[in-house]
């Protein structure tokens, strides 16, 4: 303490010095001028010292005076860390690779989640774009006996508004596939027939106009108006306020449009816009003969309701519990055996939304996996690095920095290239969020499939939250490690001594741990994906063409649509490159399924006495040979135009195995809807679904006996000329009826791929970031051997002076990184098991080899570069 | 003498403004200036000018940045800022009105 002299303990050193400097500088000049003046040597530094007074005072007093400029410049902490920041930005200049490595890495890393977290976030947390307070709408989802969920009927939505105590209110709305416009010029869009208290419980505000309101669906058939959706205002009126009021043609009945919703508002279905909104009420005259507003058997409303405030979904549920008992009771035909789930809205039974939304659960929680792998391998690195650092920062103990000083230099680095990641992570979440976009834009355009996959400020959140929280995690450790050191013993020893550095084997292992287990995880992914590209469904995906269509008014009566069926694929049949042609209702593999419908058997009883279900399809002679599902017995249906024949069905080998009881199948009879079939053939097992379900039981109707307004037209070519083959069958259709919407037209192959989009998408994003992983995994440990072996320059070249081979150098080196990685390896695999709860042996087997592999080609690269060093050098360093 | 420098700081502060206002100057030389200016009348210590000089600084009257000297030895050289400039046009206004009434009170004694 006598040594510092009289500077007060807060005066930093350097403005001592200066002090010091500048009372030194006066007195020697006022010396030097006294001599020149004439004095002697002594007697002018008397004068000087004289004229000048008390120095140390003055030295306390100034130095006081300056450290509180000093103080005012510097700012607060805040600015000191400032002040880092700047300082850590020379640490791009000068280790421009690590930095760059270790931005993109987290860029990598943050931008992968974000985009994750924005799909998520738009299917979970804001699945109705344009709706108030969307968190207490649930679905209120009746559900039959065999699981399957049919929805509402116009008579219980009015009982459900009634008597549901636990609700504000009870809304329904079902998807109506609408003709638009003009006859000729008419085109097919999908609309809603909604409640009437549709708009206002669901909080929606017009943006032109008035939305429909609950008089509008005050009685059957009432109320010609139409609400449409912002982008078809925009599309087809260039957003003119003089719509309102104009007439809309729709299905061939003149409505008015009353008003246009807000931009963004999709509708109520899960991923699927809509351009019409019209009251439920106008069912019976759109689609004429229409029952559904007096029969509670037919269903296909989704309702949902806002759940009062402070009431629970247990509540909620007991009070649809008991409504549902009523109505069982009141009304046994249609609902004896019907009881009703209330869900979140995500939760919904229909469309792909609830199974997108745990395949991205997956995804999400792999992508942060990798996100810590990332930070390990940068805390790896880092770590690396602070051991050729350990110098620097002697350095700057010993000039007097305080450790809590070293320690914010160091971290305000790492928060500097966690901001430089997350900048790239917000980058390459645009990019991605939009490529999804476009993705999800090929899927089949007949049904509007729309995801609201913008990055939205929450996912900004997100972005930097995975920065600063990235930046904590392979921050900290390299910075004690570093404040740890004492200032005197790293000047004095160079680069020699080294212990093995146990915290940054740790490291290691867990970052080849976490890396293992995502490259696991992306290995399944993929495997799944291949898998499912490479099952047979049963039937032959390649060089087939499809194209919907709809059949209205006159031509939608069972006589005009057997014979424009007929007519229909004679014509197509005779199409050159044609080889056969069918008609179909649904497509297989569709994401929404195929028809249920119940049956009874003859000769087959159920123990209870019930119908039995199955899948079922309504088809034209020629679809089995079309989708080249072999039959396997009897025959295929009779020609369209033979009268004749007794109505028939034919029946697939699993339907065979569950319900023939081991005797003949052929020529029994097949009871539904009071109609009987005559089962005239059996077809082979396919998928009709999705991929993975098991062997479903299949009942096919034909056309002839049950004709069907809408159609799917199936016709196969040779593969690869499939989509040439689309505008053919567009003309000739229209040859036939000039007003018939033809819409929708793709090859089965994309029908099929485009719902598989919740598994390719992962694929493709992990075919990216696999071997993306690898590299920065080999990259890390590369990192740590180079600087590793570097340190034992003088070691190794001892070792070879005294006769060492470098192979057993190099195999030393290797083995030390190669043990530690190893571990983690094995942790990894371990992990990655339990946490997959799957066995794929390919998986398992070719992720830890290539990973090791990898791993070793990084450590033996800079290990034997660490041999070819002469020894004499080696030994004169230092 | 502290109380010759109480009497005498806002004499100093001027001083030292005046000395500056000619260009960048070393404290030793805005120390002579001000001797030299003064006739050696005033007799106040080096240490009393440097302490004025700091807290110019501290005001914001002066800069301060080290450079290299005449005879290119380090020294601290001291700039008179903007509201260095402002505070000196105050001082001499303040101290010609102070002096004009002083002059006039003493010549009526």
């Amino acid at each position: 303490m006598r040594l510092r002299r009289h500077a007060p303990a807060d005066v930093p050193p350097s403005i001592d010095r200066d002090v010091d400097l500048e009372i030194r500088e006066h007195l020697h000049r006022r010396t030097r001028a006294l001599v020149a003046a004439g004095a002697t040597e002594a007697e002018a530094g008397r004068r000087a010292l004289a004229e000048f007074g008390d120095v140390s005072a003055a030295r306390e007093e100034i130095g006081a005076i300056d450290a509180r400029v000093d103080a005012r410049r510097r700012g607060g902490w805040l600015a000191q860390f400032g002040r880092d920041l700047r300082q850590a930005s020379r640490l791009f200049r000068r280790m421009p690779g690590l930095a760059a490595v270790v931005a993109i890495s987290l860029g990598v890393g943050i931008g992968v989640n974000t985009i994750v977290f924005s799909w998520i976030e738009s299917l979970v947390l804001k699945p109705l774009p344009g709706v108030s307070d969307a968190a207490r709408l649930k679905l209120i989802e009746p559900r039959a006996e065999t699981g399957s969920f049919p929805g509402v009927s116009w008579l219980e939505l009015k009982d459900l508004q009634a008597e549901l105590t636990t609700f504000e209110s009870v809304l329904a709305a079902r998807m109506v596939p609408l003709k638009i416009g003009e006859a000729g010029r008419s085109e097919r869009k999908f609309g809603q027939f909604v409640s009437g208290n549709f708009f206002t419980a669901l909080g929606v505000r017009p943006a032109l106009g008035r939305l429909i309101v609950e008089s509008d669906a005050a009685e059957a058939g009432g109320a010609p108006v139409a609400v449409l959706s912002y982008e078809f205002w925009q599309a087809h009126f260039e957003g003119s306020p003089a719509v309102v009021g104009q007439p809309l043609r729709v299905n061939d009945r003149p409505l008015t449009v009353i008003g246009v919703t807000p931009e963004g508002f999709i509708g109520t279905m899960s991923g699927v816009s809509f351009d019409v909104w019209v009251p439920g009420t106008l069912a019976p005259v759109l689609q004429p003969g229409s029952m559904e507003l007096a029969s509670r058997g037919i269903r296909g409303y989704s309702a949902m309701g806002r759940l009062k405030r402070g009431v629970s979904m247990a509540d909620a549920q007991a009070d649809v519990d008991a409504l549902s008992r009523r109505l069982a009771a009141a009304y046994p035909s249609t609902n004896r055996t019907v009881v009703a789930e209330v869900r979140e809205f995500w939760r919904t039974p229909r469309g792909p939304r609830q199974f997108l939304v745990s395949a991205l659960l997956t995804l999400q929680a792999a992508m942060l996996i990798l996100m810590l792998a990332i930070c390990g391998n940068t805390a790896t690195l880092l770590l690396a690095r602070a051991t050729s650092r350990t110098r620097e920062m002697a350095v700057r103990l010993a000039l007097g920095a305080g450790r809590a000083r070293i320690v914010s230099l160091l971290l305000a680095e790492s928060t500097l290239l966690a901001l430089a990641g997350a900048a790239i992570g917000i980058v390459l979440t645009i990019f991605g969020t939009e490529m999804l976009r476009n993705d999800l834009g090929s899927l089949p355009r007949a049904f509007p499939l729309k995801f609201d996959t913008n990055l939205s400020g929450l996912g900004v959140m997100v972005a930097a939250a995975l920065a600063f929280a990235g930046a904590a995690l392979f921050g900290i450790a390299p910075a004690f490690q570093l404040a740890r050191i004492a200032p005197t013993a790293s000047l004095r020893i160079s680069g020699t001594a080294v212990a093995r550095n146990r915290l940054r084997d740790t490291i290691m292992a867990a970052e080849v741990a976490l890396a293992l287990m995502v490259l696991v995880v992306a290995g399944l992914f993929f495997r799944s994906y291949r898998q499912t590209i490479d099952t047979d469904p049963g039937f032959d995906r390649a060089g087939v063409a499809l194209s919907a269509y709809e059949l209205r008014g006159p031509a939608a009566q069972p006589g005009a649509t057997r014979t424009f069926i007929a007519d229909l694929l004679d014509r197509l049949r005779a199409l050159p490159g044609v080889e056969s042609a069918a008609v179909a209702v649904s497509v297989p593999l569709d994401i929404h399924g195929m028809p249920i419908r119940r049956f009874t058997l003859e000769g087959h009883t159920r123990p209870d006495g019930e119908d039995e279900e199955a899948l079922t399809n309504t088809v034209t002679p020629g679809y089995f040979e079309t989708m080249r599902m072999p039959i396997v017995s009897g025959s295929t249906f009779a020609d369209m135009r033979d009268a004749s024949a007794p109505p028939q069905a034919v029946v697939n080998e699993e339907f065979v195995r569950r319900f023939a009881d081991g005797r003949q199948i052929l020529g029994r009879r097949i009871e539904n809807g009071a109609r009987t079939f005559t089962i005239a053939g059996v077809v082979r097992n396919s998928l009709y679904e999705s991929f993975g379900e098991p062997p479903t039981p299949m009942l096919y109707f034909s056309y002839r006996d049950r004709p069907t307004p809408t159609g799917e037209i199936h016709v196969r070519t040779r593969a690869g000329q499939e989509t040439r083959l689309l505008p053919d069958i567009q003309r000739l259709v229209r040859g036939i009826d000039a007003d018939l919407p033809v819409f929708n037209p793709r090859s089965l192959s994309g029908h099929v791929d485009s719902n598989l989009f919740y598994r390719r998408i992962p694929a493709r994003m992990f075919i990216v970031l696999g071997p993306l992983l690898l590299a920065l995994t080999a990259i890390g440990i590369y990192a740590v051997v180079s600087y590793a072996a570097a340190r034992r320059t003088t070691e190794v070249g001892v070792r070879l002076a005294l006769g060492a081979t470098p192979r057993r150098v190099v195999t030393e080196l290797l083995g030390e990184t190669m043990r530690v990685v190893a571990l983690g390896a094995v942790v990894g695999w371990i992990a990655a098991w339990w946490f997959t709860g799957r066995v794929d042996a390919a998986v398992y087997a070719t992720v830890p080899i290539a990973l090791l592999l990898v791993a070793a080609l990084a450590c033996w690269v800079p290990a034997r570069r660490a041999t070819r060093i002469d020894p004499l050098t080696a030994l004169r360093q230092d | 003498m502290g109380d010759d420098l109480m009497l005498l700081q806002g004499t100093l502060d001027v001083l030292i403004l005046r000395a500056l206002a000619d260009g960048p100057q070393h404290g030793y030389a805005v120390a002579r200036w001000i001797h030299d200016a003064t006739d050696q009348a005033l007799r106040v210590e080096d240490r009393a000018l440097y302490v004025a000089l700091h807290r110019a600084l501290e005001r914001g009257w002066v800069s301060a940045s080290w450079g290299a000297s005449e005879n290119n030895r380090r020294a601290r050289f001291y700039t008179l800022t903007r509201s260095g400039r402002r505070a000196l046009a105050r001082n001499q206004k303040q101290w010609a009105s102070y002096v004009a009434a002083m002059t006039k009170a003493l010549g009526q004694a």
